[in-house]
């Protein structure tokens, strides 16, 4: 369980501070949760805010009681981050080393360490892979590859940011088959309006606010319809 | 800031004499080949050190192009660093200082070339292992440096692409137009593998 209490974050321009994101009151516990807004509205902010990869300026926010301030190392170990580009995730040069590394401290034995690793890669349909450079994987298989590295520290929440940003239509419906049959919960933020359905509730962000907390039809069809209001008055 | 793919497999599979060589002994040559350039100055000394590294690094049947790779991405450096030597004090003396250079990448490349990161890894954990009472976390070390070591051919990589773009803006080899953007990619990677590692709850404390 997820809870945003009294939550202000703010960002440094020029003219000073401003207020980038404000959530009085949130709780999340739905295993499907989904985010959709405009360009910097404030979806990523949200998101990070989970896993104390920001933190909040005023306000609190915990993960099954953890304070993602005072406990971030434990959050962290519970909620994992998974970005948009595979490139930011991968550190190692092969995927099999990089899931190795996620794996370091579940295995100290080297051998038992590359046969989960390659147990794991097997899953993703990437044991072919393993080997190769990161670099000469097809974008699809680069962010399966980043999905499996962070699945393999098993954490409990995985929270996604525009995770099929980058893909193309056959391997976001890769991806979307391979989200839906995780048994983590999972919060997704998404300009994909079908990945975001693929949830029971969906929080509309606009301009640093939560606008909308609802069903995900709904929360959908009343972002298309802010979308042409916005787009229209300007 | 991207593309380093032949700068950073640094790995380069096989079964060589060399891949099978203990790992600490890898480390000693190392160390070994760093204490020797330090301790000796001079361009005799420095030439066979370097001469020593390049025949180990030709009997392994490394491939020879990785030689050239730290000469093709710092070409500038030991340029500036030559001329400067030479200038404040003797050809001999420069060319001593750019060979113990060299000498200490080929070294090093030696190891991470041999040597797969999760082997070196373990390695590095075994050996701060003992020093866990007084505090150390073996685990957070060992990251910390493979990171390290990780970082060096991204980080050359860097200093070869913003050159290619200062030249591409006409801004010739201007130190400053070098400088400012490799520091500030270094920054940025920093950042991001930061964040990668946090995205997984690792390199952080055992216990919170
Ligand atoms: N570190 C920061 N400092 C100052 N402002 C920031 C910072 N990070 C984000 N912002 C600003 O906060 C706002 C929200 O950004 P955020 O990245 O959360 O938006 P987003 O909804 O994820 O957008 P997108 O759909 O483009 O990814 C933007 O106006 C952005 O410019
Ligand atoms: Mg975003």
């Amino acid at each position: 369980m997820i809870r945003f209490r009294n939550v202000q974050v703010a960002g440094e321009t020029e003219a000073g501070t401003r207020p980038i994101l404000t959530v009085p009151d949130l709780a999340l516990s739905e295993d499907r949760i989904s985010v959709i807004g405009a360009n910097g509205s404030g979806k990523s902010t949200l998101l990070k805010l989970i896993n104390g990869l920001a933190l909040p300026d005023t306000g609190t926010v915990d993960v099954d009681g953890l304070d993602t301030t005072a406990q971030g190392a434990a959050v962290r170990r519970r909620v994992a981050f998974v970005f948009t580009d595979p490139l930011s995730q991968l550190v190692m040069p092969t995927p099999l080393e990089d899931v190795e590394l996620s794996l370091r401290r579940q295995y100290r034995n080297r051998t038992e360490r590359r046969s989960a690793a390659l147990d794991l890669l097997r899953d993703f349909g990437l044991e072919p892979l393993a080997g190769q450079s990161i670099y000469q994987l097809s974008g699809g298989e680069r962010q399966l590859a980043a999905l499996a590295s962070v699945l393999a520290v098993n954490p409990s929440v995985l929270v996604l940011d525009e995770p099929s940003t980058l893909l193309d239509l056959r391997n976001t419906m890769l991806l979307r088959r391979r989200l839906a049959s995780l048994p983590q919960q999972l919060i997704t933020a998404t300009h994909d309006l079908d990945l975001a359905q693929d949830s029971v509730r969906t929080l509309v962000v606009d301009n640093g606010q939560v606008v909308y907390d609802g069903e995900p039809a709904a929360a959908v069809s009343f972002y298309r319809e802010l979308a042409a209001h916005v787009a229209g008055s300007s | 800031m991207r593309g380093h793919a032949h700068l950073i497999s640094a790995y380069v599979a096989g079964s060589s004499w060399l891949h099978r060589t203990p790992l600490l002994l890898k480390f000693l040559l190392l160390a070994g080949t760093g204490v020797v350039v330090l301790a000796l100055p001079g361009l005799l000394p420095r030439a066979l050190v370097l001469a020593a590294v390049v025949v180990i690094h030709l009997a392994a049947r490394l491939p020879a192009v990785r030689l050239l790779q730290p000469i093709r991405s710092m070409w500038l450096f030991l340029l500036v660093v030559l001329a400067y030597r030479w200038w404040a004090d003797s050809a001999a003396g420069a060319a001593g200082v750019v060979a113990g250079l060299l000498a200490c990448i080929y070294a090093a490349n030696l190891l991470t070339a041999t040597t797969e990161v999760q082997r070196l890894l373990d390695g590095l954990v075994a050996a701060v292992t003992p020093l866990r009472r007084f505090g150390a976390d073996p685990e957070r070390f060992a990251l910390t440096i493979g990171l390290m070591l990780r970082s060096i051919p991204f980080l050359l990589g860097s200093l070869h692409d913003v050159r290619d773009a200062a030249r591409a803006r006409g801004l010739g080899a201007s130190p400053r137009a070098v400088v400012q953007p490799v520091l500030i990619g270094a920054v940025a990677y920093a950042r991001q593998t930061g964040d990668a590692l946090a995205a997984r709850g690792l390199g952080e404390k055992a216990a919170d």
